[in-house]
């Protein structure tokens, strides 16, 4: 049964803890379930020998046993729903709280995989369709299943004989059920895809509304969406036709059940083996037998959509780590920064990108990449930060492999600057401190004044406290490219790494940044990646990088006084400036 | 500055909105309020005739009338089946297609609406107002309007009938009714504001993991998981702490829904049993008080569902209406004016800008572009050379002053108009999940192919066309090839080219564009652009050196303009931001 396992019963592990709760809260249920069952019995009592007896004490007794067990039914009624609603939030948080520290664990090569809207969906409406089956249905379907099965039972106690009777319906239900169950499964699996293409759509289209709007893309995009829209609407009412029909078809069902039940009964009458308070009462639990399977059968979407939905958080809980410490993996001390990159190969897919690289960089050293884009530079930069690991070879800091020390520890002494970088929710101030939340004030203010942070700040009231939307929306591209700086310097890092941090600011806001750096970063290592060649002119060594592997490398200086690649990036500069000038 | 975030709708208007979506569906809410009668009818009649065959064949004696009598009640139930199939489809029906509707409406209007909307509202928050949150809403008005009618006649239909067999009894039955009700009540009035704090909460959590997940890249690259695992588990705690606190309201009032009509049903059997030994009562009109009472049960509850329902319906639409009602797109110009033909000049007259976050951004912006000019906008970091460009196609208007084109106002010209003579590469390249090709002819798409090949030759797509597996056709996005940064701004350059605009807007166009390609475009992009005004804005100088005229910004002012070369060695602003790499070159 391993197809299962991704289902609904992966919750049971997060049962655990809680089993001996839902033992109890499942046999309230059970007495409770078999409540009404109980009702009818002394409704029937009453008629037969209360009524019939002409025993008013008899009847008064009756009444008194009815409001009991009404009473009854009731307290274990809202104890059974607190309890379950308890038990099923729970195991929602925890779910949630895995699934989330799991994909956080994930590497980025999962991330670039997986839409981001696609995963986030996993953590939000996927887990809310199991807090809703957790929620309302597990007391639906704990209780009427359990009322279903205290009916039959309370039936045939009643009389046997009825309950064969009875019993008469059950192959033409269990054919209708059959024949639902799986026209249904198909059509809500297909209102599911159809439903997740609207979404796909809706997504790209907010996300790139930009686009769309000053390309006067509007109409295309409207007549796309309704397209999808509206097969959504076929599908989703083809499906409700479905229940439309299952539905009423168990209702006539139990009638005709009753009928037979009421004309094997007037027979039973005649022949003086039978009561006719039984006899209501035998009328009446069957109601009880109808009912239940249709709540139930209302619950059947809901089971779906939810076994559906774990399926697909099963997938990201299978996820697997591709980055993991060796076994035996220590915590790293405060390194020194000596970076070895040791023969390194990496293949994103199957065509490697690094070829045999070699690169050793002295603590406190600041080395340049340079070159054309899809050379390796800003892989040979996720490699340092282990966002990868290398198919073959090593990558050394301070002589160790970074695979045979605690991740978290290297990269809290790491520092990295994207060329887009993300801001969170929250201020200014607390994008910076996001590397080291326990950077004084003091510390804060300090690296924005040092990385002309502040001058951005100053555009708004609140300045550093301005608070920003997730994203960074009213930023420039270069006003976030400041903050993820500034950010990079309060994390206080060993190794720092610049991957076109500074490709959408101005020349001397870079000069003053580079100036920050050369005192604050002083004793650090640093690698720089940048197209400007201005920017890596600081660089102890400049590398070029071509087609995975290193083609030449040295001083600015000595790379400029020879005929070769790097001298090729920058004469086409030369070239542009004296044709202009000229 | 019309509003981007307008506060949720209260429950009158929201409903007032809500109508002419359910009453467009008169067919079917008339299908499905007569099934509705037809059914309750039904289902008194089968209890009344169950009655009956007691009365009359089973205990009354008279065997020959069992058999029509059971007959009958199976006819009943089969015409019943029929009715009930057709009142639910029908009901079904009105929600999904009003669910339809309703996101087609949000859609249509997200296309509209502007810039500054999107700047507010998290792009979670945007689509799930599109798909989740529409859910209760298609629950309430397909299925839950028309229950709670049927419920209603239900309740009415059973009072009747029991007053006119035994209405002293009835009324001993009704004790439960009064308690009913004001439970009812209070339910409704409780669980409202809790189911819509626990969407508040859930609307968090959102926040947290699509943070989380967008940012994560940053979150590991300083090994901060520790902190945004955290922020998620208080969110997702206090999720399930406000669920707990619904389902807590919920568990004491919903089973005392059940557990009232049976008080009802105890009252029957003290008084109606005495009434029965008394002679007074047949044991079959007995059941029917019995039976009837507990057919009761189903339609009380679903009133309780329905409340609730109705509660989560509309809260969400509320929030939804109020973008509707509250959010205006750019407004169109009452006396639309055409563009002039042929070539377009681009004049800013005093200009003025300013976000709704923040201060001033431009101030008092003199600037003008004539055709077949290249104009570069310069300026350090955050000078407003985005902000500046962004009002040509109007994303934004100016908070003062005028941006013309070809002597028009901007504002004057339909959008649709001024978009088409408009093309833009926006900093950050957005391309769609589709092949190449049609990304490129988004903005034409009847484009000669022999001029988008021109096009992709100038900006330098041509050069990687080939390395990808289906050319032209191959599919770009998360399910196809992922382009990279460099790429991708070249795509958004050949797509505006393609475009054939007679002004163009590229900001920044190629920061991510390695030097060698840089050089390549900046030879081609002359030839490719002649002939129509272009406005350009980079932080590189081998960008800006590609204009015939720059102008540099500082705190959102002019302060600077003439020829790149002149102002080179001028030695004021415009060499202080490029200076040093004109040295370096």
């Amino acid at each position: 049964m391993k197809a299962r396992r991704t289902g609904l019963s992966r919750l049971w592990r997060y049962t655990e803890g809680r089993r001996r709760r839902l033992a109890i809260v499942l046999a309230l249920a059970a007495v409770s379930a078999a409540a009404p069952v109980a009702m009818w019995h002394v409704v029937g009592d009453a008629i037969d020998n209360g009524i019939r007896a002409g025993d008013t004490a008899r009847l008064t007794e009756d009444v008194v046993a009815y409001v009991a067990i009404g009473v009854v039914a009731w307290l274990l009624g809202t104890a059974t729903w607190l309890m379950l609603a308890g038990i099923g939030q729970r195991m929602v948080l925890e779910l949630r709280r895995d699934l989330f520290e799991h994909l956080t664990s994930l590497s980025l090569r999962y991330f670039s995989e997986q839409k981001a809207g696609w995963i986030i969906a996993r953590l939000t409406s996927d887990v809310d369709a199991l807090s809703d089956v957790l929620n309302q249905g597990l007391t639906t379907l704990v209780v009427n299943t359990l009322t279903l099965v205290a009916a039959i039972g309370g039936l045939f106690l009643l009389d046997w004989r009825l309950g064969l009777v009875a019993l008469l319906v059950l192959p033409p239900g269990i054919v209708v059920t059959r024949w639902f169950q799986r026209r249904s499964h198909a059509a809500f699996s297909d209102v599911r895809t159809r439903i997740a293409a609207v979404t796909a759509q809706l997504a790209e289209s907010v996300a790139g509304m930009a686009v769309v709007q000053a390309f006067n893309r509007e109409r295309a995009f409207q007549r796309e969406f309704e397209e999808l829209n509206e097969a959504n609407r076929v599908s989703n009412t083809y499906a409700q036709k479905l229940s439309s029909v299952f539905f009423p078809a168990i209702e006539l069902l139990g009638v005709v059940a009753q009928v037979a039940v009421l004309y094997a009964g007037a027979r039973l009458i005649d022949g003086g083996s039978l009561e006719i308070g039984t006899l209501i009462a035998a009328v009446g639990m069957l109601s009880l037998v109808f009912q239940p399977l249709q709540e139930l059968s209302e619950l059947y979407g809901q089971v779906q959509a939810a076994s559906a939905a774990m399926g697909k958080i099963s997938t990201v809980l299978d996820a697997e780590h591709d980055i993991v410490d060796r076994p035996g993996a220590r915590d790293l001390g405060r390194i020194d920064g000596r970076l070895q990159l040791d023969r390194i190969v990496f293949a994103y897919g199957e065509e490697p990108v690094i070829h045999g690289l070699e690169l050793e960089i002295p603590a406190g050293g600041c080395i340049a990449l340079v070159g054309e884009s899809g050379g390796g530079k800003s892989t040979t930069a996720k490699l340092v930060a282990r966002f990868y690991d290398p198919d073959d070879g090593a990558v050394r800091v301070d002589g160790t492999d970074l695979r045979d020390v605690r991740l978290r520890s290297y990269r809290r002494q790491l520092g990295v600057v994207l060329q887009d970088p993300f801001l969170f929710s929250g201020t200014i101030a607390d994008n910076i401190r996001f590397a080291r939340p326990d950077a004084t004030d003091a510390e804060v203010a300090a690296a924005a004044h040092a990385i002309g942070v502040d001058r951005v700040a100053s555009r708004f009231e609140d300045g550093l406290d301005h608070v920003v939307r997730e994203g960074g929306a009213g930023l420039s591209a270069g006003e976030r490219q400041l903050i993820s700086i500034a950010r990079a310097l309060v994390a206080d890092p060993r190794i720092l790494i610049l991957d076109e941090a500074t490709s959408n600011i101005d020349r001397p806001t870079e000069v003053l940044i580079e100036r920050a750096f050369d005192t604050l970063l002083r004793g650090r290592t640093s690698i720089i990646i940048a197209h400007r060649l201005t920017t890596v002119r600081r660089a102890d060594e400049i590398l070029v990088m071509e087609r995975g592997r290193i083609t030449q490398r040295g001083t600015f200086d000595d790379l400029v006084a020879v005929e070769g690649p790097f001298r090729r990036l920058a004469t086409t500069l030369q070239g542009v400036t004296t044709r202009r000038v000229a | 500055m019309t509003t981007v975030d307008p506060p949720d709708l209260t429950l009158w208007p929201t409903i007032r909105h809500l109508y002419p979506l359910w009453r467009a569906q008169w067919r079917l809410v008339s299908v499905g309020l007569s099934c509705a009668l037809g059914f309750t009818i039904l289902s008194l009649l089968i209890p009344i005739l169950i009655q009956r065959t007691i009365d009359d064949a089973i205990d009354g004696g008279d065997r020959s009338l069992l058999v029509p009598y059971l007959v009958a009640i199976v006819a009943v139930a089969t015409l019943r089946f029929a009715i009930n199939f057709t009142r639910r489809y029908a009901t079904a029906r009105i929600g999904v297609t009003v669910e339809a509707r309703l996101r087609s409406k949000l859609y249509d209007a997200y296309l509209r609406y502007p810039r500054a909307f999107y700047d507010r509202h998290a792009t979670g928050e945007v689509i799930s107002r599109a798909t989740n949150d529409i859910y209760p809403v298609r629950y309430f008005i397909g299925w839950g309007v028309v229950q709670a009618i049927q419920s209603v006649l239900m309740l009415v239909g059973a009072a009747i009938v029991l007053a006119v067999v035994n209405w002293q009894l009835a009324l001993t039955a009704a004790v439960a009714m009064p308690p009913i009700a004001v439970l009812a009540y209070f339910f409704a009035h409780r669980v409202f504001p809790i189911s819509r704090e626990v969407q508040r909460k859930k609307g968090h959590l959102t926040e947290a993991s699509d943070e989380a997940v967008v940012g994560i890249e940053m979150v590991q690259a300083f090994g901060r998981e520790d902190d945004v695992r955290d922020r998620f588990s208080d969110r997702a705690e206090a999720v399930r702490h406000e669920t707990m606190r619904q389902a807590s309201v919920e568990a004491r009032f919903l089973p005392g829904l059940v557990f009232l009509p049976t008080l009802g049903i105890a009252a029957v059997l003290l008084v109606g049993g005495r009434e029965a030994i008394a002679g007074n009562l047949t044991i079959g009109q007995f059941t029917l008080f019995v039976t009837l009472l507990l057919q009761l049960v189903w339609p009380l509850e679903a009133l309780g569902w329905i409340i609730n329902l109705g509660q989560r319906a509309t809260a969400a639409a509320s929030r939804s209406f109020a973008w509707l009602d509250g959010i205006e797109s750019l407004p169109e110009p009452e006396r639309p004016v055409a563009l002039p033909e042929g070539a377009l000049p681009v004049r800013f007259e005093g200009v003025h800008f300013t976000y709704p976050t923040g201060g001033e951004v431009l101030s008092g912006i003199d600037l003008d572009a004539a055709p077949g000019e290249i104009v570069a906008v310069c300026g350090a970091t955050g000078a407003g050379k985005t902000s500046l460009l962004q009002l040509l196609p109007r994303f934004y208007d100016p908070t003062a002053g005028r941006v013309l084109l070809g002597g028009v106002d901007a504002r004057d010209v339909p959008l649709t108009e001024l978009r088409r003579a408009v093309a833009v590469v926006t900093q950050r390249p957005v391309l769609f999940s589709v092949p190449l090709r049609d990304n490129l002819l988004a903005a034409r798409p009847d484009a000669d192919w022999a001029d988008v090949l021109d096009a992709c030759e100038a900006a330098g797509v041509a050069e990687f066309v080939d390395d990808l597996p289906d050319g032209y056709d191959t599919l770009i996005g998360e399910r196809g090839v992922n382009l990279s940064g460099g790429q991708r701004q070249r795509v958004a350059l050949a797509r505006a080219l393609i475009a054939g605009s007679r002004v163009l807007v590229l900001d920044d166009p190629m920061s991510a564009v390695d030097t060698e390609t840089e050089r390549h475009l900046v030879e081609n992009l002359r030839s490719a652009v002649a002939g129509r005004t272009v406005l350009i804005s980079g932080q590189r100088l081998s960008t800006v050196l590609v204009a015939d005229r720059a102008v540099v910004l500082r705190d959102g002012k002019l302060v600077e303009q003439g020829f790149p070369d002149e102002l080179i060695r001028a030695g004021g602003p415009f060499a202080e931001l490029f200076g040093e790499e004109a040295l370096a070159a």
